[in-house]
């Protein structure tokens, strides 16, 4: 058996993993990374618009502050955030954004003086000010008041990940590619490390280590149109669940991009709404400000998924011979703009469609997104069910995002999570107590484990074709547990998947071909699919309310005085064909923003007792500091202190032009 | 909305190609395997792309083929191939740009892992290590609450341009000196030099960078075939970019 | 021994700089090809002056042998000329020939990797190769003559050199590997230094345009110099030079 001891094993070499590493790396522990593929081939490439972070350099984003993003996500997520974790993200995401900048990142920067933009259709002329000369520029995003999001002309996330992967490479940082975590090692109460299987010899192996960490991104394949990589499989997420005691959070709430193409679900990104686009309907009918009065194309992902969706119910969608679609269009926004700032799109609307997307509408339908939910962890970072195991970016439910992710929020996310959780990994990892005392006989247990089971399926007479059952949970997830969801589907949903549970206990593979065998990785790999597809289905029955994403049309409204709390899944016994939900309450009093209409999308919610009270409270404290003169960070500190759960590097305020740092 | 988009929506049925593929089979974990060229028959669907081609034969006809596809969406370089012998982004091709006859081999040069799978990562962690492409600060501690370092937009701009490339070594493939000499740094890492001779972050300088490309494994071993810039499915600038490191390298050495 | 020495002998010595030796072969070996390329163009109209007449190449004989300026021909200045040509050419060819395939592996890698590229500019490069191994050999052979019997140079003389003595194949082998070889290097040069900084469509329309020219020019020059070796076989056989009509009746009235 091949043994390989570390500090810290992150499992993805995605955004959040690459810095979680720099992070640990940097304060002196080894780390490993694992990833599927070549790190800079990671899904984090794919985020095409922006990370937001309130540096306020824009003339449209003056005023912007922490306050302002901390209100757009908590709002934006339809009070399903963690709102401690929402301020500590708010806050480091600046900072987040300028270490990248130091690191080379070439963030498209500001031009001072005047400049043409399209603000709901219109031609406007802005004027940058001199005094943001050279800063980063910022770009409009859904569910934004402020010009927020940073971006890098229209490759953010590819930008992002090569600086990151690149100072990963400075720092020394092994990197095992083509390495897939089927299992974690623990022994019910610390996680140990990780079996590893090479996807090149087929090979398995044990990884040992203090510190274990998953950062494996996002699940969209369960669902058959996704906007994700083909790699989102959520293999990190279905191997926490599969220890029986990490819980997973939150996994019903999934997001639906309102601009996928059709048919095939590659990613129109929000830059395009952004930065003017309109939506059109079958008669070229502008249809968002019938719904939308406020945000029109621009409100929350969910609300204007869920807006396209009920228009073509309407009978307004195309029809094609790959169902019906809608319009978008961005033929506006001038073709030097569309070459320039939006040059992805082109290319994918030349490659995909065949369309020259200066000149014609782009063919476009909801498409599976991201996934919110993911490996439950507190504001550290770390399961608060299995020690020494952390999580961070998509994969985790940390929870940043509560039941809709913001467009710009998620780059942002994985390199600022990797920033905290990295510092408290690498504590973790400073104390004595937490060094492993080399369980190697636990090691050998689970390769063991591994190994018979991959060995059964290789010598399994089983009928079921891997693909095939795929396939069926794909269509049942989209048919199901998709942008409407209703308790009768979702029964039906629950019951199919149970089924394919069962039937997957029962894949026989046609070929033993030594090596990686993509016969075998796909079994593996759709027993674990197939129980994460559950724990979406099953938490989205139980959730008898709509919020943020999850769309329930037998109960339309929000209803906080139920539901304003977080479902933990868990998976504890290895034959049931259902997990256990637990649910995490919120406590109201303790918010910072109560909940309340999030200024887009439904006025009706159900308040939950608490709201009125807490409400009036911080009204009181605000009107009373204010009057005091005090300023907004001890106002903020007053109504909800978080600074102290930073780690110390990350604790500082954030210079901008309009808040020069004193001394 | 014109009649045209109209008509694209509605489309008749039209009947459809069928497609040979002719694909380079070897495992090389196998000791039983041996190179072969394998025939695929595929009926041609519209809007396909080669990256839906290959997964229909895998999930139908052939669970056993390996290959590279990650964001299927021309984004990530995962699945450049030779496609007809010409190096290309599988996942972007659509099949109806070809003939009915497709012929699909791995790139060479790099390690083969199976079939149309190959390890660029591995060959491209050794060039960012070789040319050490990250910025070289002169603060390694970054003050995170001060507001960044400015920058002309422009160069901002021409900053990613270079920063584009996807590491999907195809310009590596479609080089005639890579074939030949394998210790050749590509196209890619000469574009990334370039880069980061272009970063006023990075307090490289000219004789630093000649350490690194300064010799016939590096630019001097260019002999501007530019298969390189032909071929790069981001249309890098590549020919100027090796010209203009050649011509900076030149002048160090003289 | 000094410390230093022992340093470095111990391997402890700072990374040793890179050599710059590499930077000036680079650029030797484009500034020879540029050299023997821009030679060659002039060579080209030097001796296409014969379809001019024979007294206009003789006039250009006559003036780099120095009979202009010394009033007497010395074809000794020919040969230091073709002596420098040549120092160039060989030193051009042992720059070239680093870059060439080192044995058969390389070779046939090659040749597959082209054929499946189906990509000019890697063709022609091996066009390049090939013309520039058979220049080692013609190239030479018509340098050594050049050099050793300048006084060989005239319109009997060379006109009796391609049909007489039978090299007229020799010498139109050698123009076509001369034009190919030296417009797609003076392509590749302008490309590999971007300088013009031209497109290349436009560069290589150029680098054809040249080549079909200079070919045109050069089968024409051959031709006129067989018809003249056909016309003055027994001129060129006696060992007879050609002297323009002005000239004889010059010496004539001298003497």
């Amino acid at each position: 058996m091949k043994v390989i001891f570390t500090d810290v094993l992150v499992i993805g070499g995605g955004l959040a993993g690459l810095r979680m590493g720099i992070g640990a790396k940097r304060r002196g522990h080894e780390v490993i990374v694992l990833s599927l593929v070549p790190p800079k081939r990671s899904h984090s490439a794919a985020a095409q618009g922006g990370m937001q972070a309130s540096l306020a350099n824009v003339i449209k984003g003056q005023g912007d502050s922490e306050d302002v993003h901390f209100e757009d996500t908590v709002r934006g997520s339809d009070w399903g955030a963690d709102q401690d974790v929402a301020r500590m993200f708010v806050n480091t995401a600046p900072k987040a954004v300028r270490e990248l900048a130091a690191w080379g990142l070439p963030w498209s920067r500001v031009t001072p003086g005047d400049r043409e933009v399209i603000i709901n259709s219109q031609k406007v002329t802005i004027t940058e000010r001199e005094e943001a000369r050279g800063l980063i520029a910022q770009r409009d995003f859904g569910g934004t008041k402020k010009w927020r999001t940073c971006y890098v002309s229209d490759g953010t996330g590819h930008a992002m990940l090569y600086t990151a992967s690149d100072r990963a490479i400075g720092e020394g940082i092994e990197v095992h590619e083509r390495a897939e975590a089927i299992a974690l090692i623990h022994d019910g109460k610390r996680c140990y490390g990780a079996i590893v299987r090479d996807l090149i010899t087929g090979e398995l192996r044990a990884y040992m280590a203090k510190a274990t960490a998953i950062a494996t991104g996002g699940a969209g394949r369960l669902y058959s149109i996704t906007t994700n990589a083909v790699i989102c499989e959520g293999i990190g997420h279905a191997i926490a669940l599969e220890t029986g005691v990490a819980a997973l959070g939150n996994m019903e709430a999934v997001q639906f991009h309102p601009t996928g193409i059709v048919p095939v679900g590659i990613l129109m990104t929000e830059g395009c709404r952004g930065d003017g686009g309109l939506l059109r309907d079958v008669d070229g009918h502008r249809f968002m400000p019938d719904y939308e009065p406020e945000k029109k194309e621009l409100a929350s992902r969910d609300v204007v998924s869920r807006r396209m969706e009920e228009h073509i119910r309407k009978g307004k969608g195309v029809k094609s011979r790959f169902g019906e679609h809608l319009w978008l269009d961005v033929t506006l926004l001038g073709r030097k703009h569309i070459e320039h700032n939006l040059r992805e799109i082109k290319e994918i609307c030349e490659s995909f469609l065949g369309i020259d997307p200066a000149e014609k509408w782009i063919p476009v339908r909801p498409a599976q997104h991201y996934t919110m939910g993911g490996v439950r962890t507190n504001h550290t970072g770390e399961s608060p069910h299995l020690k020494g195991l952390f999580a961070a970016g998509e994969a985790a439910c940390w929870d940043l995002h509560g039941f809709n992710r913001l467009g710009g929020n998620s780059v942002a996310e994985t390199v600022v999570a990797g920033m905290i959780v990295g510092e408290f990994i690498a504590d973790f990892c400073d104390k004595p107590e937490n060094t492993v005392d080399a369980p190697i006989a636990l090691a050998q247990e689970f390769m063991a484990r591994e190994e018979a089971k991959l060995k059964a399926l290789l010598n399994s007479n089983g009928t079921e074709n891997a693909f095939k059952l795929n396939s069926e949970m794909q269509e049942v997830m989209t048919r199901s547990v998709g942008i409407f969801r209703n308790g009768e589907a979702l029964k039906e949903g629950v019951a199919k998947l149970q089924n394919l549970l069962e039937r997957s206990r029962n894949i026989g593979l046609t070929s033993k071909a030594p090596g990686v065998n993509p016969e075998l990785v796909a079994a593996y790999r759709t027993q674990k699919m197939i129980k994460l597809a559950l724990t979406v289905a099953y938490g989205a029955l139980q959730r008898t309310e709509s919020r943020g994403a999850h769309f329930r049309e037998d109960y339309p409204n929000r209803d906080d005085q139920n539901w304003l709390k977080r479902t933990l899944s868990f998976w504890r016994d290895e034959n049931a064909t259902l997990p256990e939900l637990q649910y995490e309450t919120f406590d109201v009093m303790k918010m910072e923003l109560p909940p309340g209409w999030r200024g887009y999308g439904a006025k009706d919610y159900i308040d939950h007792p608490d709201t009125a009270k807490r409400l009036a409270e911080v009204e009181e404290i605000r009107k009373r500091m204010e009057s005091e003169g005090k300023d907004r960070f001890a106002i903020q500190e007053t109504l909800m202190s978080f600074r102290d759960k930073l780690p110390e590097n990350l604790r500082g305020l954030n210079e901008r032009i309009d808040e020069p740092l004193n001394g | 909305m014109s009649d045209d988009q109209k008509n694209t929506a509605s489309g008749g049925k039209t009947r459809q190609r069928m497609l040979t593929f002719h694909i380079l089979r070897y495992n090389p974990q196998d000791p039983d395997s041996k190179p072969r060229m394998q025939s695929y028959q595929l009926e041609e669907a519209e809007g396909m792309t080669l990256f839906l081609a290959l997964s229909e034969i895998r999930e139908h006809q052939d669970p056993t083929l390996q290959y590279d596809f990650v964001c299927r969406a021309g984004i990530c370089g995962s699945c450049s191939m030779l496609i007809n012998g010409r190096p290309g982004l599988a996942c972007r091709t659509l099949t109806k740009e070809l003939d009915a006859d497709i012929s699909l081999a791995p790139l060479p040069v790099f390690e083969l892992i199976g079939d149309l799978s190959v390890n660029t990562g591995k060959w491209m962690r050794g060039m960012s290590e070789r040319l050490e492409t990250w910025v070289h600060a002169k603060e390694e501690e970054v003050n995170l609450s001060k507001a960044e370092t400015r920058m002309d937009a422009e160069l901002a701009d021409k900053i990613y341009e270079l920063d584009r490339c996807v590491e999907c070594g195809s310009c590596v493939a479609a080089c005639g000196t890579a074939q030949m000499r394998r210790d050749f740094v590509g196209a890619v890492g000469m574009n990334k030099v370039a880069r980061f001779k272009l970063d006023p972050r990075d307090v490289r300088t000219d004789d630093d960078f000649y350490e690194l490309v300064g010799d016939d494994s590096g630019v001097f071993g260019c002999m501007s075939l530019l298969g390189c810039h032909d071929i790069c499915p981001k249309e890098l600038p590549l020919q100027t970019q090796i010209a203009f490191l050649r011509r900076k390298m030149a002048t160090i050495g003289c | 021994m000094s410390n230093e020495t022992l340093i470095i002998q111990a391997g402890l010595s700072e990374r040793p700089r890179k050599s710059r030796l590499p930077a000036r072969l680079d650029l030797l070996q484009s500034m020879t090809g540029l050299f023997l390329a821009l030679f060659m163009w002039g060579h080209m109209f030097f001796v296409a002056s014969i379809l001019l007449g024979k007294d206009a190449m003789w006039t250009i004989t006559k003036f780099f042998e120095g009979y202009f300026f010394f009033g007497k021909a010395y074809p000794g200045l020919v040969s230091i000329v073709v002596a420098v040509v040549a120092v160039v050419f060989v030193l051009h060819a042992m720059l070239a020939v680093r870059k060439f395939p080192i044995n058969y592996r390389q070779f046939s890698v090659y040749r597959a990797h082209a054929k499946s590229m189906r990509h000019g500019d890697t063709t022609m490069w091996m066009w390049q190769v090939y013309t520039g191994f058979l220049m080692f050999f013609l190239a030479s052979a018509h340098l050594y003559q050049m050099m050793v019997w300048p006084q060989a140079i005239g319109p009997y003389g060379s006109g009796g050199r391609m049909w007489v003595d039978g090299l007229w194949p020799f010498y139109l082998t050698l123009l076509l590997l001369v034009e190919f070889h030296g417009g797609i290097g003076l392509y590749r040069l302008a490309v590999k230094w971007c300088w013009p900084n031209a497109g290349r469509e436009f560069l290589k329309k150029l680098k054809w345009g040249i080549t079909a020219f200079f070919l045109i020019l050069g089968l024409a020059t051959l031709g006129a110099y067989i018809k003249i070796g056909i016309e003055n076989q027994d001129k060129y056989l006696n060992g007879e030079h050609y002297t323009p009509a002005w000239v004889q009746q010059a010496e004539e009235s001298a003497r």
